[in-house]
């Protein structure tokens, strides 16, 4: 059961936040709300009025539109034509043509009413993540309507995005519109949201004001007393590990994303890489792995070339590797746990060999980790794709850390991950570098390189602009990250 | 109506039903016609009895090919027509694999007759023929070794080289010209037959007419790769007619209609002469191109082996039966809208030449002749 | 039963095909004449248009059933001694010989897509087996055993090859499979249609285009007379279960399923791609190939343009209806071939065309692909049974 007899009222002109671990049935509720899920008891009550939606097409009747967590537009599609999508304005009856025009003047004009600039020309595929979820929420408001929900929506947004949308947010329920607002991140809630309801396992399992801390509120989340702190001892730097020199790497589009980048990590140490996504920290990652062509420079593990070595050579010379987008690059969903859990071991012992798999071996070791790792599965056989994204990110770190490693790299080790989990996940990786394990940890989340980092690299278009400590102010490392280095002398070159 | 609503009416068990209704609307029109009167037996027809069942395997080209498996089906029906105890019943192969699952599927029949047409089948007709040596098969445009298989085979290049010697002394450009369907024998034996005519005709004027498309010496010519290929039929026409041919032979099925209709294009200046049956009935549309037919009469022959079999008479393998102008099993065909255009002197000639032929004075060889 | 009536695989196929098998009932009343007639005074008297419809079909399928699984008149027939048993297994020994090369030719096709790759030149790599079988089998005059061996082997090479070229381009270029596929089983056909006429590849004595035949010991052993089966529908079954077992046991088949689930995370744990699909593809032709050397070794004995039939084409729908699993296709195989060995016998006993068979193919393939629909017409419970458009869709 994922909703279990939940009661729930939003007001109008209200951010009503819904908090609640990854599983825990927030998107269910909503999706019963707009629609697409039928409730098997109780009913929706909207302005007073008992009402039944049978799709998504009522709900919007009913003044209900949604924000999906992933994106319901056709990349290849203008914004006025994805707007129009579903709601096409038509001339000429039912056979006649689209009336581009209006279409466009409609986008134009609730773009201009609600502060939303959107260029109603531009194809999706160019546009960057925080403005495709501003011409969802545009879609939407064309719809006319009057509660807008919300479904997880800065999982997938930079720190800079993610401030813009909450002043979107003030300035929709400034002009009456309520929003429900679905998430797992408890500074976001506590900087917009008017009320707290806290999900756990499919029922509500308190109501709280947005001057609850964040502990508390994380306590009401994960149903137990959580640290939001990364504890940790003193580094104890030892040996060069991994030097990287002069390193160039091209993205996709044979732009130059890394322009000469030098760095260091030493065994026993977490070097933290910070930037706003986007800035070539993908790309250093990837050039390290051996997934993207080095231009110039060079890459050593402990004095070994890693240039021009296969990826698989390189995770089998101690470097673990968590990548940044799980979904796409850590995990096979159609696998099974036990199946993921060895997907860079499956031809060495004691998994396989070049030729057989060892079903007892991988099975075994399955059950081990799920143990080791708390990961929250029905059974090792489960398909990862099931699980949620917390658990699925655990499977990925399990399998990582589950060799001697001399290097663990971990991009962006909790993004979409609940709270629960991030503890769980930092304290591995602390962990890891205990044992004397160099660490590259990237992430786009301020707190968490802070939090993890033993030393900070700032990197900013393609360069590392400085290293800094820990201890560093804020505001000075997030000047740093929008490239302003001030009287900072002239940092890691 | 009754039929509309139960497409539409959602009740579990009569969404069947209402395909099975909608795949018999064609018949609903009419369906209040009057019932016939009940007959007496149980429908059995009369010639079920003592049926000469003749059953016949087609080729790739299938049943409706215009060529020879429908001549030979031809061939069945008229037997019936003259033997009412005849039965006949085919089964058309989609590929080679299927000749000789079908060939035994009628032994177990118990076919009284089992028809293989065309030479391809050669080799498995004789294999099944010997496994079931109580059973009486035929085969068209080949030979075989069993003493239960009865050869029907065409010596083809006798009209053929009629055709020759009458598209030489029609021809005005002095170039004539063949092209196959296959290089296989039943399609080069006409080629033979028909580069001997023209070289004949040469020997007889004195004239150097040349054959293009085909060299009877080296065995090499011109070939569609195709019996269906109409658009191939036409740029072949093309390329010949480019060359200077203005008589063109194709021994190709439905390949050569794109050649006659290259020649109905070309008003007047190409003619065509057609194989097989005579064109202005199998082809009808294009009569007017066509200057002769060479006939290889397979409807007389399947009609003459039923109807013999059906009789009680023996099939007898050796010698078979071979078509020749002498029993017409081949021929030349009328010259229909050119009776009037070719020169009756060179109808005496033909007519001469055709008594030489069958008197044997005038030798024609074909190394794809039948043995 | 009310198992049955859930939506799950098994369901689907079995109400699938007697949805083809209902259609086809159709089909065959329509096109027959007299039957048709009655249906002309369907309002005087229904019963003789339901009587003599109820009678075609019948006897239609009965024959479609006797021509795959055997005739029960010849079985007791045998008992008392008046046929013989080779007769009574004749169909049976039909639908084995059908199916064994769609066997290859599916997994063939199965075991690309599981990897990713939507393998159309199964057709054409068949065709290369069929030639390297065929020119090896009356080439070399090795002694028995040895001689079908070699055949057997050229066969799978030669496969191997057609598809290792898509492979390679694949992964060098990225050119797309399903393209350079195509193109390749065109360039098989014609290649095959010019070979089988050249000296010493054609048949002495023969101007048509048919090669030399297989020699003896090269031949696939066969009960020979009316028992067309050999060998190869047994190599078939083990080749299912090898196909089996590397998919789901071994290293090589972890990659494949790895690559074609997500490539992009097989790649980051250090799988290389690259070389998955090009192994794969030449595995997968190899496969093909097997299924071009069993037709020519066991069946057909010698080359003809025409000798590899469809049975590349119709590996695809094999593997689409075994829903791309090694056993799954095995038994779409032996499936197919019992439609077409019941479909001689339909045709020759009760004169329906052979090609209403191919109706019934292509009708149960769009059935099993369209799962919506036969779960509407039979208002099934909806359970988690993936249709085969979402098995598809992964790809």
């Amino acid at each position: 059961m994922a909703n279990d007899h939940i009661d729930i009222t939003v007001e109008p002109g209200e951010v009503h936040a819904l908090l609640g671990e990854n599983g825990a049935g927030k998107s269910t509720l909503m999706n019963q709300l707009y629609g697409l899920l039928q409730p098997d008891e109780g009913q929706i009550v909207v302005n007073d009025e008992p009402r039944v939606f049978k799709s998504p097409r009522d709900a919007i009747a009913a003044g209900i539109g949604m924000v999906h967590q992933h994106f319901m537009l056709v990349p290849v599609f203008t914004v006025a034509e994805n707007i129009a999508l579903g709601a096409e304005e038509v001339r000429g009856g039912p056979l006649g043509w689209l009336d581009r025009r209006r279409s466009r003047r409609d986008v134009i004009e609730t773009s201009e009413r609600y502060g939303l600039p959107v260029d109603p020309d531009a194809l999706i595929e160019d546009l960057p993540v925080g403005a495709q979820q501003r011409v969802e929420i545009v879609k939407a408001l064309t719809r006319e309507v009057d509660l807008l929900i919300l479904d997880e929506p800065t999982a997938v947004l930079t720190p800079q995005e993610t401030e813009e949308l909450l002043t979107v947010m003030r300035s929709l329920t400034a002009m009456g519109k309520s929003i429900v607002f679905i998430t797992h991140k408890l500074k976001e809630v506590k900087a917009i949201a008017d009320r707290i309801t806290v999900i756990r396992r499919g029922q509500v399992v308190g109501t709280a004001s947005p001057d609850t801390s964040e502990e508390e509120l994380a306590a009401l989340m994960v149903g137990r007393a959580v640290s939001l702190e990364v504890e940790k001892a003193p580094a104890e730097p030892g040996d060069s590990i991994l030097k990287i020199s002069g390193l160039v790497v091209d993205d996709d589009r044979g732009v130059r994303a890394v322009d000469g980048v030098d760095l260091e990590v030493r065994a026993g140490e977490v070097l933290g890489i910070a930037g706003v996504q986007g800035n070539g920290q993908t790309e250093l990652v990837e050039a390290v792995m051996g997934l993207r062509e080095v231009r110039a420079g060079a890459v050593h593990l402990e004095g070994e070339d890693l240039v021009g070595r296969s990826t698989k050579r390189i995770l089998r010379s101690g470097v673990g590797y968590v990548p940044e987008d799980r979904s796409h690059d850590g995990v096979v969903k159609e696998f099974s746990v036990a199946e993921n859990l060895i997907l860079d071991m499956y031809d060495r012992a004691p998994f396989g060999n070049a030729f057989r798999i060892d079903g007892d071996s991988v099975a075994s070791n399955a059950k081990h980790r799920v143990e080791q790792f708390d990961i929250r599965c029905q059974s090792p056989a489960s398909l990862v794709g099931a699980l949620s994204g917390g658990n699925q990110q655990k499977v990925v770190v399990a399998r990582e850390m589950s060799r001697p490693l001399r290097l663990f790299i971990a991009s962006q080790p909790t993004r979409g991950v609940d709270v629960g989990s991030i503890e769980f996940i930092h304290s591995r990786i602390i962990h890891e570098r205990d044992q004397g394990t160099a660490v590259l940890v990237v992430s786009s989340e301020l707190d968490e390189v802070v939090g993890l980092a033993d030393r900070i690299a700032v990197m900013y278009r393609g360069r590392v602009l400085a290293i800094v400590s820990p201890d560093t102010p804020r505001e000075e490392i997030g000047l740093l990250m929008a490239g302003i280095t001030g009287d900072t002398p002239e940092g890691a070159k | 109506m009754q039929r509309k609503e139960g497409v539409l009416r959602p009740v579990r068990g009569k969404r069947i039903v209402a395909i099975l209704a909608a795949g018999g609307l064609t018949l609903a029109a009419a369906a209040c016609g009057e019932a016939p009167e009940e007959s007496g037996s149980t429908g059995s027809s009369p010639a079920a009895v003592a049926a000469y069942k003749a059953c016949m395997v087609t080729d790739l080209g299938g049943i409706d090919d215009k060529s020879f498996n429908a001549s030979a089906w031809a061939g069945l029906q008229a037997a019936k027509a003259e033997a009412p105890s005849v039965d006949p019943k085919y089964v058309a192969s989609s590929s080679e694999a299927d000749y000789e699952p079908g060939l035994r599927g009628f032994v177990s029949q118990g076919c009284n007759f089992i028809l293989a047409v065309g030479g391809l089948m050669g080799e498995v007709t004789t294999k099944v023929a010997k496994d079931s040596p109580s059973s009486q098969f035929g085969i068209v445009d080949s030979s075989s070794g069993s003493p239960n298989v009865y050869p029907m085979q065409f010596a083809t290049h006798q009209a053929a080289f009629l055709a020759g010697y009458l598209a030489a002394g029609y021809s005005k450009s002095g170039k004539v010209a063949t092209y196959g369907g296959m290089k296989i024998p039943p399609v080069t034996i006409f080629m033979d037959g028909f580069a001997d005519g023209v070289a004949q005709y040469n020997k007889a004027k004195g004239k150097d007419v040349k054959v293009l498309g085909w060299d009877k010496a080296a065995q090499n010519g011109s070939f569609a790769d195709s019996f269906i290929d109409q658009s191939k039929g036409k740029s072949i026409a093309d390329t010949l007619v480019g060359q200077g041919a203005d008589v063109i032979m194709p021994v190709a099925g439905g390949t050569g209609l794109g050649t006659a209709q290259v020649a109905k294009d070309s008003n007047g200046k190409l003619a065509v002469i057609w194989v097989d049956q005579d064109g202005c009935t199998s082809a009808a549309q294009y009569c007017e191109v066509f200057l002769s037919t060479v006939v290889k009469n397979i409807e007389d022959a399947v009609k003459q082996a039923v109807v013999k079999g059906a009789k009680g008479e023996a099939l007898a393998a050796s010698p078979g039966y071979l078509g020749t102008l002498e029993n017409d099993g081949v021929s030349l065909a009328p010259f229909n809208q050119f009776e009037s255009k070719v020169d009756p002197a060179l109808k005496a000639e033909l007519d001469k030449l055709k008594a030489d032929i069958i008197a044997g004075t005038v030798k024609v060889e074909s190394a794809n002749a039948p043995k | 039963m009310k198992r049955f009536w859930s939506a799950n695989n098994f369901t689907l196929t079995a109400l699938s095909m007697l949805m083809a098998v209902v259609i086809g009932g159709v089909l065959i009343i329509i096109s027959d004449a007299t039957v048709l007639a009655k249906f002309g005074y369907f309002t005087a008297r229904p019963s003789d248009a339901f009587e003599s419809s109820w009678l075609l079909v019948s006897t239609a399928y009965a024959d479609l059933l006797k021509g795959a699984l055997g005739d029960p008149a010849v079985f007791s027939a045998w008992f008392s001694g008046e046929a013989t048993w080779q007769q009574a297994f004749a169909p049976i020994s039909e639908t084995l010989t059908y199916a064994a090369p769609l066997v290859f030719t599916g997994l063939s096709v199965a075991l690309a897509f599981r990897g990713g790759l939507f393998n159309i030149g199964a057709q054409g790599q068949a065709v290369l087996g069929c030639i390297a079988a065929g020119v090896a089998g009356f080439t070399f005059g090795l002694p028995i055993a040895l001689n079908l061996i070699v055949a057997v082997v050229a066969g799978v090479l030669g496969g191997a090859l057609w598809g290792f070229i898509p492979g390679l381009l694949k992964a060098r270029t990225g050119a797309h499979e399903v393209i350079t596929t195509i193109m390749l089983n065109y360039t098989a056909g014609l290649f095959l249609a010019w070979l089988v006429i050249q000296q010493g590849i054609q048949a002495p004595g023969r101007s048509d285009a048919i090669s030399k035949a297989v020699a003896e010991s090269a031949q696939l052993p066969s009960p020979g007379g009316v028992l067309r089966v050999h060998l190869g529908i047994i190599l078939a079954v083990l080749t299912t279960a090898g196909v089996a077992w590397l998919l789901n046991k071994s290293a090589f088949g972890f990659e494949i399923r790895a690559v074609g689930a997500n490539p992009h995370a097989a790649k980051t744990a250090g799988i290389s791609v690259a070389k998955t699909y090009v192994l794969l593809m030449a595995v997968a032709g190899g496969l093909a190939g097997f299924g071009g050397a069993t037709q020519v070794l066991g069946t057909a004995h010698a080359l003809t343009p025409s000798v590899a039939g469809n049975i590349g084409f119709d590996g695809l729908l094999v593997a689409l209806l075994g829903r791309t699993r090694p056993w799954g296709t095995l038994f779409a195989a032996l499936l197919f071939g019992a439609l077409r060995a019941g479909g001689n016998r339909m045709q020759s006993f009760s004169g329906i065309s052979l090609e209403l068979v191919t109706v019934l193919q292509a009708l149960i393939v769009i059935f099993i692909a369209a799962p919506a629909l036969v779960k509407a017409i039979f208002r099934l419970r909806a359970s988690r049974a993936t249709g085969l458009g979402a098995s598809l869709a992964k790809g």
